[in-house]
């Protein structure tokens, strides 16, 4: 509970609050840490970004807040607790049955790259049924009601498409598919992994649109897991920065990208055009992530950080509020803050040449 | 009057036949038909020839036997052969060839040699029944049991059960079914004599007739069950083996992970989601294996004294009885290639990606 507190929200109001969550893989070469201690507290309504390179464990938190993590994985320690009007549930806790309720009635989560999300032999219309019947809504006339209405919000033919099997719509089509069907059970909590990843550039403007429509019109938390900036910018209200398995940096989207206070923000940021939209070059951050199974001694980001001290290298930073809704996992944020973040910009700039 | 209508009427007709044509090239369902009749002709122009090189031939064997015997004429031998026999032995192979072609176009197979002047197509449909039933049986109950025991390996993979099961199936699927017949008969009929052999050789009780009645069904299910307990034995480790692979990959598949995100009832998954979608390759196999099974069942109905197609088939060529050797090898040939060309139309069925575009 304790590394939470400071992470809730005044009014002490939550929809998921996960506190030190732990989760590896068993693999081959040995125990990937892909999860390492992520602390975090997702208000009523708002839209929480977790960006990072690939490989930082985003996909994996996402998972295991539904508990659809492959059977090679595990989680280690940690609390899922997801709050529902009064009533305050662990999601580790919850047995086969609940678990099944809480899927998609509860929680929706859309996945990465889903153009394989719907069962090839099945038309839409039947699975749409499949989905209303397993949670106990079997009016056909009602279902049939608020698909249509869905699948007008995110700009689809409804009679076409509940008709169609699922070859025969285009991966947007298909992509914009299951963000409807995943509002089919109004649920308090929606989870989009890489929404536009796999999309074509205008293919991913529409659904960018239509998820910025949705959010509008329809009451619900968004965990939205990119590594495209500026989908993140378009859409959250907080970023959570990952990096190696940890939150380095949270804060409120005007902060995270004007004024970021961890070196690997700054570089992320830095990387892709602003949210102003003023083009800058497209540079990366020299080197890559580490390897989960053995991360970095002191703060995993120190092989590639300008800043780095040798208390970097030995001491791991933690997680703390630094301002109103700003927190940060740095040792020199400080510093950070004073130079505007230039150092890493110059040191990014300078090894891509 | 009739002059002008004439010149009418022909370029409409071309017309017509041209678009005819172009229509049926396009026709999916007629180039299959096509494509199936093309090979039951060339199976049945090369058993004619194939058949006809084989050594010694029953009316040769006649025609030695009257000399020897009797003391004809070689000529007399074979005037008197056939007449018996109601060939023209002096007629090339190719006459014979289109003689046979043109009869069969009649739906004549010829009469047997060996059992003189009794139509092989009486023959055929005397023993065909038996064989379609065992067979059939077999392969329902091998299908769908493996099936499901397939899937309960993949479900379970990697347990004490799988391991088990996967060990069987592997030894089962390799041993040729004529091996498993022997075994069935020497142990479970001689040795430890569960099975009456005797009592259940032949399709049928002797003095049964077949009616639908519960005691003839239950005849039959009686004396076809050696024979159905080797071919399910021998093709059941193939259904286990290839489900458990589809159904792990199918496991794997996105779309489950997504049902199981929707938070799906299991039996609803395992049933719609992963069985049905793990099964479609295995009902191209089903139609194959049709064919194998009734190719291959010549052994085990000599093993089991059991009136099919297979017995007559190697009854038949023992006695080098070509009408009925051709005559079989043409129902096999038919059943395999229709079995393959409902296999199409049953995968484009259950497969949406194939039936709509
Ligand atoms: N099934 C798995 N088995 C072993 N390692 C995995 C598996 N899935 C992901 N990983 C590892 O876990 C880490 C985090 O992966 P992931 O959560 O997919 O990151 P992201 O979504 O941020 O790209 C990576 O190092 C990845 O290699
Ligand atoms: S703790 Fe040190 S190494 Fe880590 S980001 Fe801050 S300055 Fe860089
Ligand atoms: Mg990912």
């Amino acid at each position: 509970m304790k590394s939470a507190t400071e992470n809730v929200p005044s009014d002490g109001q939550f929809t998921l609050k996960v506190e030190d969550l732990w989760v590896t893989y068993l693999a081959e070469r040995g125990k990937v840490k892909a999860v390492r201690g992520v602390s975090f507290t997702l208000r009523p309504g708002e839209t929480l970004a977790f960006i990072g390179e690939s490989g930082c464990g985003k996909t994996t938190l996402g998972l295991s807040l539904i508990r659809l993590l492959p059977s090679t994985a595990e989680v280690e320690k940690g609390h899922i607790l997801y709050r529902r009007d009064t009533e305050v549930m662990d999601v580790l806790q919850m047995n086969d049955r609940e678990l099944r309720q809480f899927r998609w009635k509860e929680c929706a989560m859309i996945f990465q790259g889903a153009q394989n999300a719907f069962n090839p032999v099945l038309r839409i219309w039947a699975q749409v049924l499949d989905t209303a019947r397993s949670h106990g809504v079997t009016n056909k006339k009602e279902i049939r009601q608020r698909m249509e209405d869905l699948f007008r919000l995110v700009q689809l033919e409804p009679e076409r498409v509940l008709r169609a099997y699922p070859h025969q719509l285009s991966g947007g089509m298909r992509q914009r598919v299951l963000i409807a069907l995943g509002l089919l059970l109004k649920p308090p909590l929606v989870i989009l992994d890489e929404p536009t990843t796999a999309l074509d550039i205008l293919t991913q403007r529409s659904v960018i649109d239509v998820l910025r429509d949705i959010k509008e019109k329809m009451d619900f938390s968004l965990i939205l897991i990119s590594h495209d900036l500026s989908l993140a910018a378009e859409l959250a209200d907080r970023v959570a920065t990952m990096y190696a398995g940890k939150l380095v940096e949270v804060a409120n989207v005007w902060d995270t990208y004007y004024h970021p206070l961890h070196p690997y923000t700054v570089g992320l940021i830095h990387a892709v055009p602003t949210l102003a939209g003023e083009r800058e070059e497209l540079i990366s951050i020299p080197g890559s992530p580490p390897d989960l199974i053995d991360p970095p001694k002191g703060c995993a980001f120190h092989p590639r950080c300008p800043y780095a001290t040798e208390k970097c290298r030995t001491e791991e930073p933690p997680l703390i509020p630094v301002a109103q809704d700003h927190e940060v996992a740095c040792w020199h944020w400080q510093q950070v803050q004073e130079d505007g973040g230039q150092r890493m910009m110059v040191y990014s700039e300078a090894k891509a040449g | 009057m009739t002059t002008t209508s004439l010149a009418q009427s022909t370029p409409s007709r071309r017309f017509d036949v041209l678009y005819w044509l172009r229509r049926l090239s396009r026709n999916f369902i007629l180039r299959r038909v096509l494509m199936a009749l093309a090979k039951i002709y060339v199976v049945i122009t090369l058993t004619f020839f194939i058949v006809r090189l084989m050594p010694t031939n029953p009316i040769e064997a006649y025609v030695n036997e009257l000399i020897d015997q009797y003391g004809f004429t070689y000529q007399e031998a074979r005037d008197q052969a056939a007449a018996l026999y109601g060939i023209d032995l002096e007629a090339s192979l190719w006459t014979q060839y289109l003689e046979y072609m043109k009869n069969l176009l009649h739906g004549d197979l010829g009469t047997s040699y060996r059992s003189k002047g009794t139509p092989v197509a009486k023959m055929i449909a005397k023993f065909l029944p038996w064989t379609l039933f065992s067979v059939g049986v077999s392969l329902l109950i091998s299908f769908t049991l493996g099936m499901l025991l397939g899937m309960i390996m993949a479900y379970r993979r990697g347990s004490v059960l799988d391991h088990v099961l996967t060990t069987i199936a592997s030894i089962f699927s390799s041993i040729p079914n004529y091996l498993v017949g022997m075994m069935i008969l020497v142990f479970l009929g001689v040795q430890w004599k569960i099975f009456p052999i005797t009592k259940m050789r032949g399709a049928m009780s002797p003095g049964m007739k077949p009616e639908l009645s519960w005691a003839f069904i239950k005849d039959i299910f009686y004396h076809a069950t050696m024979p159905i307990l080797t071919y399910v034995l021998t093709t059941i480790g193939g259904w286990m083996l290839a489900m458990k692979s589809n159904t792990i990959n199918t496991l794997g598949e996105d779309y489950v992970t997504v049902a199981k995100a929707r938070g799906l009832k299991e039996s609803r998954i395992i049933t719609s989601y992963v069985g049905r979608n793990a099964s479609l390759p295995l009902f191209t196999q089903l139609a194959i294996s049709i064919g194998f099974i009734v190719g291959g069942s010549a052994l085990i109905e000599f093993i089991f004294v059991y009136q099919g197609v297979g017995q007559l088939l190697l009854n038949s060529i023992n006695y080098r009885d070509y009408p009925v050797m051709q005559g079989v090898f043409l129902v096999i040939t038919i059943a395999v290639i229709l079995a393959n060309f409902l296999a199409e139309f049953v995968y484009g069925w259950l497969d949406p990606r194939i039936r709509v575009q």
